[in-house]
C-alpha cells in the first residue's frame, strides 16, 4: 500500500491541548469556548464580537423581526456563533484567521441574502418595486446567466441558501421538520434529503415569496428534478412567478453539447431581460469575468499549497467559501476579490512558517463524494483526532480554465460558451455527472498530484449516482494501493446517521485497518449528537 | 480632579467593563446557552402557526 512521510509539528500548540473537553452531553451547545492562548483567544473573541454585530445589525430592522417570527428556518440564525465554532476546532495562528476571514464573510453575505429576501417578500417587507427587479435562482445553480446584469438594477435571490443549505449547517435539526412534511405528502424517504427538504419547505409554504421571475436548473439528480417540479408548480400557479427551466447537459466533457448549452444560457438571459425589463451589459459581464478568473487563479494557488507537506486552507471553510464565491457570486461582487487575496496571503504566510493544524500529519487524504451538512466540522476533527490531513474535497475541485475577459466581438460569442461551461461544470455537477472520467479517473489523478495515500469516501446513502460506483472505487483503489475509507451519512438528516455514528466509521477504520491510536483521545467520542 | 481629566478614566472604565462582560459571555458560551434555552419556546411558536400546505 502507498505510504506518505509523517510530518511532526515541532511547535506545541498554544492554550489547551484537548478541545474534546469543551463538549458536555447535558448541553445542546458547547460548555465553553476553547482556550487558544492569549493572542488567539483574543482574536477569536474579536471575531465573535464582529459576528454579534452582523447579527444585531440585521435583527434591528423591523421587517427582519417580522420575518424571524414567520419562518421556522430562521431559528438557525440564532445559532450562527455556535456554527462558527464548528469551523475553528483546535485552530491557531493563520489557520484560525483563514477560517474566520472566509466564513465570517460567507455569514455576512448570507445575512444580506436573508435581508434581501425579507425586503421583497410579499408577507414581510413587500417592497414591490424591489421585488419587481428580483430573479429567484436555484440554490445549486451557477448564476453565470446573471453576470451581465448590473447588480444595482437586477437582484439575484438564492432563497434556498439561507432557508435550507446554511440553516442545516448552523442547526442540525432544522430541516427535519420539512423532511417530515415532504414525506407526509408521499415523497419517499430515500430521496436525497436536500431537494426533499426544499420540496418540504415549498409544501409548507415556508419560502419567501418575491421576484418577477425565477430560473431553475436540472441540477444533478432525480431528487433535484422532483424538488424543482414541486417548487416551480407553486411559484407559477399560486404566486404567478414565471419560472424558466435552464436545461443543462450532464455529459459536460462531450464537446458537441457546448453549443446547445450556450443557447440555453442565451435563452435564460432573454427570459430575465423580458421579465425585469433590464438589458444585458457587456461591460458588467467582462468585469465579472475578470473577477471569476482572479478567483480561479487564487483557488489554484491554494490547491498548490495544499499539495505541499504544509496545507493551509481546506475543509468546510474552503469548500463553502468556494461554493459561495464560484457559484453564488460568479464575479458579480467585487468584495470577494479582496477576500480571495487576503486568504491567499494568509495561506502563503502559514506555508512559509510551516504552520500545522495538528501535532502530526500521518496521512494525506483526498475527500471524495458529498459531505453531510450537519457534521460540517468533520474534516477538522479528522486531522485533530487522527492526523489525517484532508488535502481537498470533491466539491472544491472545479474549473481551472480561464474564460474570455476582454470585450471583443469574438469574445461576446465565446462568453456564452464560457458561461455554459461554468454552468455545466458547477460544483454539484462537475464530478457526479459527466461520466466515469470525472468521477473515478479524476480521483486517482488527484491522489497522484497531491500525494495522497487515503481516499475518504463520503457515501451519501441517498445519492444513487455515487453509491452505484462503490465497487469500481473499491477495485481501483486496491489496484493502486490507496486506502479507501467509506463513511456513510444521509446529508441533512441526523436521525439516519448521528454525528458520532459518522465519526465512528473513521475511528473503526483507523483502529482496525491502520492499527493506529488517536492523536487526541479526547476527540474520539464527542457527546454532540443532541447538540444543535 | 477636573471633569475633563476624568473623561479618559471614565472611557477606560467603560471599555474595561465592556470587555469583562462580553468576554465572560464569549468564553463561557453564555450567548449560545441562553439561545438553547429559548429554542424550545420558539419551536412551539412555529408549531402553532397555520400553514397553507399544498403540493
Amino acid at each position: 500500500m502507498k505510504t506518505v512521510e509523517k510530518v511532526v509539528n515541532p511547535v506545541k500548540r498554544a492554550g489547551e491541548q484537548s478541545p474534546g473537553k469543551i463538549y458536555n452531553e447535558n448541553l445542546k451547545v458547547r460548555a465553553r469556548r476553547e482556550w487558544r492562548g492569549v493572542k488567539d483567544t483574543f482574536y477569536d473573541y474579536t471575531r465573535w464580537l464582529y459576528l454579534i454585530f452582523v447579527l444585531a445589525r440585521f435583527i434591528v430592522v423591523p421587517r427582519n423581526i417580522k420575518g424571524f417570527f414567520r419562518y421556522r428556518w430562521m431559528m438557525s440564525y440564532l445559532f450562527v456563533p455556535h456554527g462558527m465554532d464548528k469551523f475553528t476546532i483546535g485552530l491557531r495562528d493563520e489557520a484560525l484567521r483563514i477560517a474566520h476571514t472566509s466564513f465570517n464573510f460567507v455569514i455576512a453575505d448570507v445575512t444580506q441574502a436573508i435581508a434581501n429576501c425579507f425586503r421583497g417578500d410579499r408577507r414581510v417587507g413587500n417592497d414591490k418595486a424591489y421585488s419587481g427587479k428580483c430573479v429567484i435562482t436555484d440554490e445549486n445553480s451557477m448564476v453565470t446567466f446573471m453576470m451581465g446584469f448590473d447588480t444595482d438594477k437586477v437582484h439575484t435571490i438564492l432563497r434556498e441558501v439561507p432557508t435550507m443549505f446554511a440553516s442545516n449547517i448552523f442547526h442540525q435539526f432544522n430541516v427535519m421538520h420539512y423532511l417530515d412534511i415532504a414525506q407526509q405528502y408521499g415523497i419517499p424517504g430515500d430521496v436525497c434529503p436536500m431537494p426533499e427538504a426544499e420540496a418540504g419547505i415549498s409544501i409548507e409554504d415556508d419560502f419567501c415569496v418575491l421576484g418577477c421571475c425565477a430560473v431553475q436548473n436540472n441540477t444533478t439528480c432525480d431528487g433535484s428534478l422532483m424538488g424543482n417540479g414541486i417548487i416551480a408548480k407553486r411559484l407559477e400557479r399560486e404566486y404567478g412567478i414565471p419560472t424558466y427551466q435552464l436545461a443543462t447537459p450532464l455529459r459536460h466533457k462531450e464537446p458537441d453539447v457546448l453549443e446547445y448549452a450556450a443557447q440555453e444560457i442565451k435563452n435564460a438571459i432573454e427570459f430575465v431581460e423580458k421579465h425585469t425589463g433590464e438589458k444585458w451589459n457587456w461591460d458588467t459581464y467582462f468585469t465579472a469575468a475578470r473577477r471569476v478568473n482572479d478567483a480561479t487563479r487564487c483557488r489554484i494557488a491554494q490547491m498548490e499549497i495544499n499539495s505541499t507537506p504544509y496545507p493551509q486552507f481546506f475543509g468546510a471553510a474552503f469548500s463553502l467559501y468556494n461554493d459561495t464565491n464560484y457559484m453564488g457570486n460568479s464575479g458579480r461582487n467585487a468584495d470577494f476579490v479582496t477576500i480571495d487575496h487576503k486568504l491567499l496571503a494568509l495561506a502563503q504566510k502559514g506555508y512559509e512558517n510551516k504552520r500545522m493544524y495538528a501535532k502530526e500529519y500521518r496521512h494525506r487524504a483526498i475527500v471524495w463524494g458529498v459531505q453531510p451538512q450537519y457534521v460540517i466540522d468533520m474534516l477538522y476533527w479528522m486531522v485533530q483526532c487522527w492526523g489525517v490531513m484532508p488535502l481537498t474535497d470533491m466539491l472544491s475541485v472545479i474549473n481551472t480554465d480561464m474564460i474570455a475577459e476582454v470585450d471583443t466581438p469574438e469574445n461576446r460569442e465565446q462568453a456564452y460558451r464560457d458561461m455554459a461551461m461554468l454552468n455545466m461544470e458547477m460544483i454539484m455537477r462537475n464530478h457526479t455527472h459527466g461520466g466515469f472520467k470525472v468521477l473515478v479517473d479524476d480521483l486517482w489523478e488527484l491522489c497522484e498530484q497531491m500525494n495522497a495515500d487515503i481516499v475518504m469516501m463520503w457515501e451519501h446513502m441517498s445519492c444513487k449516482a455515487l453509491t452505484g460506483m462503490h465497487g469500481q472505487f473499491e477495485e481501483q483503489a486496491r489496484a493502486r494501493g490507496i486506502h479507501i475509507m467509506w463513511v456513510s451519512h444521509d446529508l441533512c438528516d441526523p436521525r439516519v446517521f448521528t454525528r458520532q455514528a459518522i465519526r465512528d466509521q473513521v475511528n473503526s477504520y483507523m483502529r482496525t485497518v491502520m492499527r493506529e491510536e488517536p492523536l487526541d483521545p479526547s476527540l474520539e467520542i464527542i457527546p454532540d449528537n443532541e447538540a444543535y | 480632579m477636573s471633569k475633563i481629566a476624568k473623561i479618559p478614566l471614565i472611557l477606560l472604565g467603560a471599555v474595561l467593563g465592556f470587555f469583562v462582560v462580553t468576554f465572560t459571555i464569549y468564553f463561557f458560551n453564555l450567548d449560545m446557552k441562553a439561545t438553547a434555552l429559548l429554542a424550545p419556546f420558539l419551536e412551539k411558536w412555529y408549531d402553532r402557526m397555520e400553514h397553507n400546505q399544498y403540493i
